[in-house]
C-alpha cells in the first residue's frame, strides 16, 4: 500500500466505526429509553401494553398496602388521574405516602394496573422528582412547604 | 474573628490568582524571567490561602459554630467528629471550596515539581490554572459563600443527610475531585502549548505525569463511589448509569484516551493536534460534570444542591473556558506541525484504535446523558435514558477495544507484525477459553455470552502478563538473565501490564455479577430459611438498637453451608432521629471474591419481615480490578523518565521534590 | 481592631512573597529548547539501554535513534536561532510591583467588605454553652439536648414551652405544652399556654382543641382570667354575641379594678353592645395584637423576664431624661411589683432629685413611697 492508501484506509475505517456507533446510538434511542408520564397524561397517550415507561406522581395518601406479602400496592396520583401500581420487592427508604415517587415498569395487557420493577424516591426527604414537580406545577397543584423543589 | 479571617483569606486568594493570571503571561510574552517566576510564588501563596480558608471552615464545623450559615445547615453538634469533618464537603458550598482547594493544590504542585519545564511553558501553565482558580473563587464568593454568617446564631444545626453520613462518602468526593480537577493541569498545558504555538514530543512527556496522577485519582474516586452506592443504598447495584456517575465517568474515558495518545506523541511525535484537543476535551468534560452536578439541571440520586443562579454562573464559566479553549484551538492548531507516519498495524495504530473507540464511547455516554435534557428543553418531552441504553451502546462499543488491548503493548512501533503477535497471544487466548470452560463446569452451565466475557477477561490478564514474559525472555533465556531483564524494564511497562490486567479483573467481575447473580425477595419469620449461592440463611429474629444519633432495628441471620453454620449477617434499618429519616444498612458478608447481600424491607402485620437476598459472585473483582489499575497508574508515575527535562540537573538522580522547593 | 491588623498582615505577607521575585536581578533566561534537548537525550539513552538488554533489535534501535536525532537537531537548531534576551528593563518590573501592591488590597478589601461580616466573632458551640448569658438560642438548645436525652422530664418541657412561644416557634411550643401537660399535671397556666399556642398556630382562631383546653383550665380554676378571656373571644368569633358579651361582662366583674386587661375587655364589651345593631357582620373576629398582649399579662409568671426588660429600659430612659414625672411613678411602682425594693428606693431617690420634695410632684413621689412602704431615707428633711 502506498502512503495515501494507508491514510485512506485508516480514515475509512474510522468513519466506518463512527457510522456504526451513530447507528447504534440511534437504534438504542428508539428501543431502550423510557418515556415519562404522569397519571393524567396516560389516558390520552394510548400506550401499547408492555411499553416500558416511567410513571411519576405523588403516592396517594391512604392507598399504600404493605405488610401483606412481598408485593406492595399503592396509587400514584397527580390529582387528574390515579393509577394503581404493584411492586414486588423492597421500597426505597424514603418512600412515603403523600410524597413524590417515580415508578418504572409497564402496564400488563388487558389490565389497568401498572407493574413496576423499579421504584425511585430520593435521598432528601423534601425531594420531589423534577419531572413530577414540573408536571404538577403545570397542573396547578399546590406544593405547600416544599421550597427545595426546582 | 477566625471565621472572618478565613473568609478574607479566600478573597485574598482570588486577588492573588488574578495577579497570577496576568503577570506571568506578560512575562512569557516579553521573555522576562522575573515576571514569570512570580507565577510559582503566587501559586504557592494562593494554595496556602485557600488551604487556610478551608481549614477555618473545617474548624467551624468541628467546633459547631452555628453562626456560620453553612455549618448550621449541614451539621449538628451530636454528630460524630469524622462526619462533622466530612460534612465540610458534603454540601454545595463546601464541596466547591474543596474543588478550588484541589485546583490550587495542583497549581502548587506544578510550581514545586515543574522544575524540568521550560520557564515560559511553566509560567503560562500556571497562569491558565489561575484563570480557572479565579473564576471558581469568584463563583464561590458571589453565589455559594460558605462563610456567610447567621446572626443571631441558632442553638443547634440541621444535621447532615444521614445517607451521606458514611466513611465511603467522606473519602469519595475528595478522590473524585483530585481526578476531575487534576485534568485541569493537562488543560492548562494544552492551552499553554496553543498560546506558545509550539508543541513537540517533550511536551507529551511533561504532561504525562499529570495525566497519570489525575487518572489514578479519578479511577479511585469512581471505584469508591461505586462501592459506596453498592453497600450504602441497599439496592445491591454497583453502577446505575446515573447522570452524576456519567459525569465522572466521561472525563475518565477521555483521560484514558489522553494517556494513550500522549504516548504516541512522546514516542513518535504524531497525533499532536489530537492530543491537545483531547486534553482540552477531558477537562471540558470535568467542567461539564461540575456543571451537571452543581447546577441542579439534573435530578438524580446524587444531586443535593440546587439553585438556578449558581447554575447560570457555572454555565458561564463552562462557556467561557470551553468556548475559549476551542476558539484558541481553531485559531492556533494549524500552526502546530504534525509529525511522523506509521502503518495501521503498529503500536501507534493500536493506540489510535484505542483513542477512536474510547472517544466514541465517551461521545455515546455524553449523548445518553445530555439527550434527555436537550429533548426536554426543546420539546418538553421527558424521557429517561438508563442502563438498557448504555449497555446496548457503550457495552457493544467497548467489546472490540477489550479484544484489542493485549495486542497493543506487543506490537512494535512504526510497523508491527500482526500474525506474530497473534501467535504469541495464542497461549493467553487458550488460557482464557479453558478458564471459561472450567467456570461453565463449576457453575453447571450459564449463558454462552457470559462465558465468552469471562474468557475475554482472562485473556486480558494473561495477555498483559505475556508482554512482561516476552520482554524479559522468561523461558527463553537463563533465569538470572530473565530476572535482570525484568528488573531492568521501565516502570511504565509494569504500569501498563497492571492497568490492563486490572481491566481484565474488573471485566470478569462485571460479567460474573451480571450473568450469575441471584436475587430473592421473601417474607420471613424467625426460623425460616432461604438459599442463595449455595449458602442457607436462617432468619433468627429482630433486635432493637441505638446509635449516637439514630435508632435501629437489626435482623439477625445465620449463614450455613451443608448444614454447618459458617457465619452470621446483621442487616438493619436505621432511623436518624434529628431528621426522622430512615436508611437501610445492608448486611454484607464476603466469601472469597463473592458476597452475600441482605437488605431488610417492611415488617409484616403477622410478625414477619420482607427480606431481599442477593448472591453476588465475584463482585469484589469489579473494585479489585480498579485497585489494580490504580496500582498501575502509581507504578507508571514512579517512572524516572517522567521527570527528565531540567537542563542543569539532568545528570543528577531525580530528587525534584526537595530540589524545586528552594 | 485586631482583625484588621491581621488582615493587613496577611495582605502584606502575600504581597511581599509575590514581589520578591520581581526585586531580584533576574538570571538570564535559559533557552526554551534546552529542556526539550534533555528529554531527547534521555530518549536516546533509553534506546541504548533497551538495546543492550535485548529488548529491541539493533535495526529497530537504529531507526528509533535516527528519529530522535532528527528531533534533537531540530531543537538545537531552533535554539541557536534565538538570541538569549538580555536583562529586561526594570520598568516592567515596577509596573508589575505596582500592580501587585494595588490589586491585592483593592480586590481583597472591596470584595471582602461586599461579602464578609467583619467584627462578627466566631461562636463555637462549646463556648456558647459554657457562657450562655442572654443567648436565647443556646438556652433552648441546651434544654433541647437535655430533653432529647430525658424525654420524660415534664418540668423541662414546662420551662421550654413558653420560651418557644416567645421566640416564635409556635409548633414546638404546642408540642412542648402537650408534653408538659401529659407528664406533669394539667394546671391553668399550662392549659392556658397550650390553648394560646394553638390559637396562634391557627392564625388567631380559638379552635375546638383550644376551647377544650380552656374549659379544662376553667374547671381547675374558675377564676382564671386568661381562660375566660379566650373563651369569650371564641364565642365572639363564633358569632354568639350574647354569650360573648355575658362572658366578657363576667370577666370584667371578677377582675380587680386596676387589672391591666380591663380596658381591653371593656372595649370588647363596648364593641359587642354596639355591635348588637349591625349583627349582620358576624365574621369571626380574630384577636388583635392588643388581645394577645392583654392576655399575656394575665400570665404573670411567664412574663416576668419580659417585664423586667421593659423596666430596665424605662430606668435607662429616665436616667437620660429625668424630667418625666409619670415615668418615675411607674418605675417605682414596677420595682415594687417585681419585689425589688432596693431598686424602688433608689428610683425614688433619683426621682426626688429631678422633682424636689418641696414641689407638688415631689410630694406625690414621697406619698407613693409611703404608700408602698419604702422611705427615701435622708431625703425627707
Amino acid at each position: 500500500m502506498t502512503r495515501k492508501q494507508k491514510r485512506l484506509a485508516i480514515i475509512g475505517g474510522g468513519i466506518g466505526f463512527l457510522t456504526a456507533a451513530v447507528l447504534l446510538v440511534m437504534f438504542a434511542f428508539s428501543q431502550a429509553v423510557a418515556y415519562f408520564y404522569v397519571p393524567g397524561d396516560l389516558a390520552k397517550a394510548g400506550l401499547a401494553p408492555g411499553t416500558r415507561i416511567r410513571l411519576g406522581g405523588l403516592v396517594e395518601t391512604g392507598s399504600l398496602k404493605r405488610g401483606e406479602g412481598k408485593t406492595v400496592t399503592f396509587n400514584v396520583t397527580d390529582t387528574l388521574g390515579t393509577i394503581p401500581v404493584t411492586y414486588t420487592g423492597i421500597l426505597p427508604d424514603l418512600f412515603r405516602e403523600g410524597q413524590g415517587v417515580v415508578a418504572e415498569g409497564a402496564f400488563v395487557a388487558g389490565s389497568s394496573v401498572f407493574v413496576a420493577d423499579t421504584v425511585l424516591a430520593k435521598h432528601d426527604e423534601t425531594y420531589m422528582p423534577k419531572d413530577v414537580a414540573d408536571r404538577l406545577k403545570a397542573q396547578g397543584v399546590a406544593l405547600g412547604g416544599k421550597e427545595n423543589i426546582q | 474573628m477566625i471565621i472572618e479571617l478565613g473568609h478574607y483569606a479566600l478573597v485574598l486568594a482570588l486577588a492573588t490568582a488574578l495577579v497570577q493570571a496576568i503577570v506571568p503571561i506578560a512575562g512569557a510574552r516579553r521573555g522576562d524571567r522575573a515576571l514569570m517566576e512570580l507565577a510559582s510564588s503566587a501559586a504557592l501563596v494562593c494554595a496556602l490561602l485557600v488551604a487556610f480558608s478551608f481549614a477555618v471552615l473545617t474548624f467551624a464545623y468541628v467546633t459547631s459554630d452555628f453562626s456560620v450559615r453553612n455549618v448550621w445547615e449541614n451539621s449538628h453538634s451530636l454528630k460524630p467528629l469524622i462526619y462533622k469533618i466530612s460534612g465540610v464537603w458534603g454540601n454545595h458550598e463546601g464541596s466547591m471550596l474543596l474543588w478550588l482547594l484541589i485546583l490550587v493544590f495542583f497549581s502548587a504542585l506544578v510550581a514545586l515539581f515543574g522544575r524540568n519545564l521550560p520557564e515560559t511553558l511553566k509560567a503560562t501553565v500556571l497562569a491558565v490554572q489561575a484563570w480557572i482558580a479565579a473564576a471558581f473563587a469568584l463563583f464561590i464568593l458571589l453565589t455559594s459563600n460558605p462563610f456567610a454568617r447567621l446572626i443571631p446564631a441558632p442553638g443547634e444545626g440541621k444535621d447532615l443527610n444521614p445517607v451521606l453520613q458514611d466513611v465511603g462518602l467522606a473519602i469519595h468526593p475528595p478522590l473524585l475531585y483530585l481526578g476531575y480537577v487534576g485534568f485541569s493541569v493537562c488543560f492548562s498545558f494544552a492551552i499553554a502549548a496553543l498560546i506558545e504555538g509550539r508543541i513537540d514530543a517533550a511536551w507529551a512527556r511533561w504532561v504525562r505525569p499529570w495525566t497519570l496522577a489525575a487518572w489514578t485519582f479519578l479511577t479511585a474516586g469512581i471505584a469508591m463511589g461505586s462501592y459506596w452506592a453498592y453497600y450504602e443504598l441497599g439496592w445491591g447495584g454497583w453502577w446505575f448509569w446515573d447522570p452524576v456517575e456519567n459525569a465522572s465517568f466521561m472525563p475518565w474515558l477521555a483521560g484514558t484516551a489522553l494517556l494513550h495518545s500522549a504516548l504516541v506523541m512522546e514516542k513518535r511525535e504524531a497525533l499532536k493536534i489530537w492530543t491537545v484537543l483531547l486534553a482540552i476535551m477531558t477537562f471540558s468534560l470535568s467542567l461539564l460534570g461540575t456543571f451537571l452536578v452543581r447546577s441542579g439541571v439534573l435530578t438524580s440520586v446524587h444531586a443535593f444542591a440546587t439553585d438556578p443562579t449558581r447554575g447560570i454562573f457555572i454555565l458561564a464559566i463552562l462557556v467561557v473556558f470551553i468556548g475559549g479553549a476551542f476558539s484558541l484551538f481553531a485559531l492556533r492548531a494549524s500552526r502546530l506541525k504534525s509529525g511522523g507516519l506509521f502503518a495501521p498495524i503498529s503500536r501507534e495504530g493500536a493506540l489510535v484504535l484505542n483513542n477512536l473507540i474510547l472517544t466514541t464511547a465517551t461521545a455515546t455516554v455524553l449523548t445518553g446523558t445530555l439527550y434527555p435534557l436537550v429533548l426536554e428543553a426543546l420539546t418538553g418531552e421527558k424521557i429517561s435514558v438508563g442502563a438498557p441504553f448504555f449497555n446496548m451502546t457503550f457495552g457493544l462499543l467497548m467489546l472490540p477495544l477489550l479484544c484489542a488491548v493485549p495486542f497493543g503493548p506487543l506490537l512494535a512501533w512504526k510497523r508491527g507484525d500482526f500474525t506474530g503477535v497473534a501467535q504469541r497471544l495464542f497461549v493467553a487466548a487458550a488460557v482464557g477459553l479453558v478458564v471459561a470452560a472450567v467456570y461453565y463446569y463449576v457453575m453447571n452451565g450459564g449463558p454462552v455470552l457470559a462465558l465468552l466475557g469471562i474468557a475475554l477477561g482472562v485473556f486480558l490478564i494473561v495477555g498483559a502478563l505475556t508482554d512482561l514474559v516476552l520482554r524479559s525472555g522468561i523461558g527463553k533465556v537463563a533465569g538470572s538473565i530473565a530476572w535482570k531483564r525484568l528488573s531492568g524494564l521501565p516502570r511504565s511497562a509494569f504500569g501498563t501490564a497492571l492497568a490492563h490486567a486490572g481491566l481484565g479483573v474488573t471485566l470478569i467481575g462485571i460479567v460474573a455479577v451480571t450473568a450469575f447473580e441471584t436475587e430473592t425477595v421473601v417474607e420471613m419469620k424467625p426460623g425460616m430459611t432461604v438459599d442463595a449461592g449455595g449458602y442457607t440463611l436462617r432468619f433468627d429474629g429482630m433486635r432493637q438498637g441505638r446509635g449516637p444519633n439514630y435508632t435501629e432495628e437489626t435482623g439477625h441471620f445465620t449463614v450455613s453451608r451443608g448444614g454447618v453454620a459458617v457465619t452470621e449477617i446483621w442487616s438493619s434499618k436505621r432511623l436518624y432521629t434529628a431528621r426522622r429519616m430512615p436508611t437501610t444498612e445492608a448486611g454484607i458478608r464476603t466469601f472469597g471474591l463473592s458476597q452475600l447481600y441482605v437488605s431488610l424491607g417492611d415488617p409484616m402485620t403477622d410478625g414477619g419481615i420482607v427480606v431481599r437476598v442477593w448472591w453476588k459472585p465475584l463482585i469484589l473483582c469489579i473494585w479489585g480490578g480498579a485497585l489494580i489499575m490504580m496500582a498501575g497508574g502509581i507504578v507508571s508515575l514512579s517512572d524516572r523518565r517522567l521527570r527528565v527535562g531540567a537542563p542543569t540537573r539532568a545528570k543528577r538522580p531525580a530528587r525534584l521534590a526537595l530540589g524545586a522547593a528552594e | 481592631m485586631l482583625f484588621w491588623i491581621l488582615v493587613a498582615i496577611l495582605t502584606a505577607a502575600a504581597a511581599v512573597v509575590l514581589i520578591l521575585p520581581l526585586m531580584r536581578a533576574a538570571a538570564p533566561l535559559s533557552s526554551p529548547h534546552s529542556h526539550d534537548i534533555e528529554v531527547y537525550r534521555d530518549q536516546l539513552e533509553e534506546v541504548a539501554r533497551d538495546q543492550t538488554s535485548g529488548l529491541i533489535s539493533g535495526e529497530d534501535a537504529e531507526l528509533a535513534r535516527a528519529e530522535i536525532a532528527r528531533r534533537l537537531l531540530a531543537a538545537s537548531a531552533a535554539d541557536t536561532g534565538i538570541q538569549s534576551s538580555g536583562p529586561k528593563s526594570l520598568r516592567s518590573n515596577r509596573i508589575a510591583q505596582l500592580f501587585v501592591l494595588v490589586s491585592l488590597p483593592a480586590v481583597g478589601l472591596c470584595l471582602y467588605l461586599a461579602t464578609g461580616s467583619p467584627g462578627v466573632p466566631a461562636q463555637p458551640l462549646a463556648a456558647r454553652l459554657a457562657n450562655a448569658g442572654e443567648d436565647i438560642n443556646i438556652l433552648i438548645a441546651r434544654a433541647e439536648n437535655h430533653l432529647a436525652a430525658n424525654p420524660g422530664d415534664g418540668r423541662g418541657w414546662d420551662l421550654l414551652a413558653p420560651i418557644y412561644m416567645r421566640s416564635g416557634r409556635v409548633e414546638d411550643a404546642v408540642a412542648a405544652y402537650d408534653q408538659a401537660i401529659r407528664l406533669l399535671e394539667p394546671t391553668p397556666a399550662r392549659l392556658g399556654g397550650y390553648a394560646e399556642a394553638l390559637i396562634v398556630q391557627s392564625g388567631g382562631l380559638v379552635t375546638a382543641d383550644a376551647q377544650q383546653a380552656l374549659k379544662k383550665s376553667l374547671a381547675l380554676d374558675p377564676n382564671d382570667p386568661r381562660s375566660e378571656f379566650y373563651l369569650a373571644l371564641g364565642l365572639k368569633q363564633e358569632g354568639k354575641q350574647q354569650d360573648a358579651l355575658a362572658a366578657f361582662r363576667k370577666l370584667a366583674g371578677n377582675s380587680p379594678a386596676d387589672a391591666p386587661w380591663l380596658p381591653l375587655v371593656n372595649q370588647h364589651i363596648a364593641e359587642l353592645s354596639a355591635g348588637q345593631a349591625p349583627a349582620g357582620n358576624t365574621m369571626p373576629a380574630n384577636p388583635t395584637s392588643e388581645d394577645m398582649a392583654a392576655a399575656a399579662q394575665m400570665d404573670a409568671g411567664d412574663r416576668q423576664a419580659m417585664i423586667r426588660g421593659m423596666v430596665d429600659s424605662l430606668s435607662a430612659k429616665l436616667k437620660e431624661n429625668p424630667a418625666n414625672f409619670e415615668g418615675w411613678m411607674r418605675l417605682i411602682r414596677s420595682h415594687v411589683v417585681l419585689d425589688q425594693r432596693d431598686k424602688a428606693r433608689e428610683a425614688l431617690q433619683q426621682g426626688l432629685k429631678a422633682f424636689p420634695a418641696t414641689g407638688d410632684q415631689g410630694k406625690q413621689l414621697l406619698a407613693l413611697g409611703r404608700e408602698l412602704g419604702i422611705d427615701a431615707d435622708g431625703e425627707e428633711e
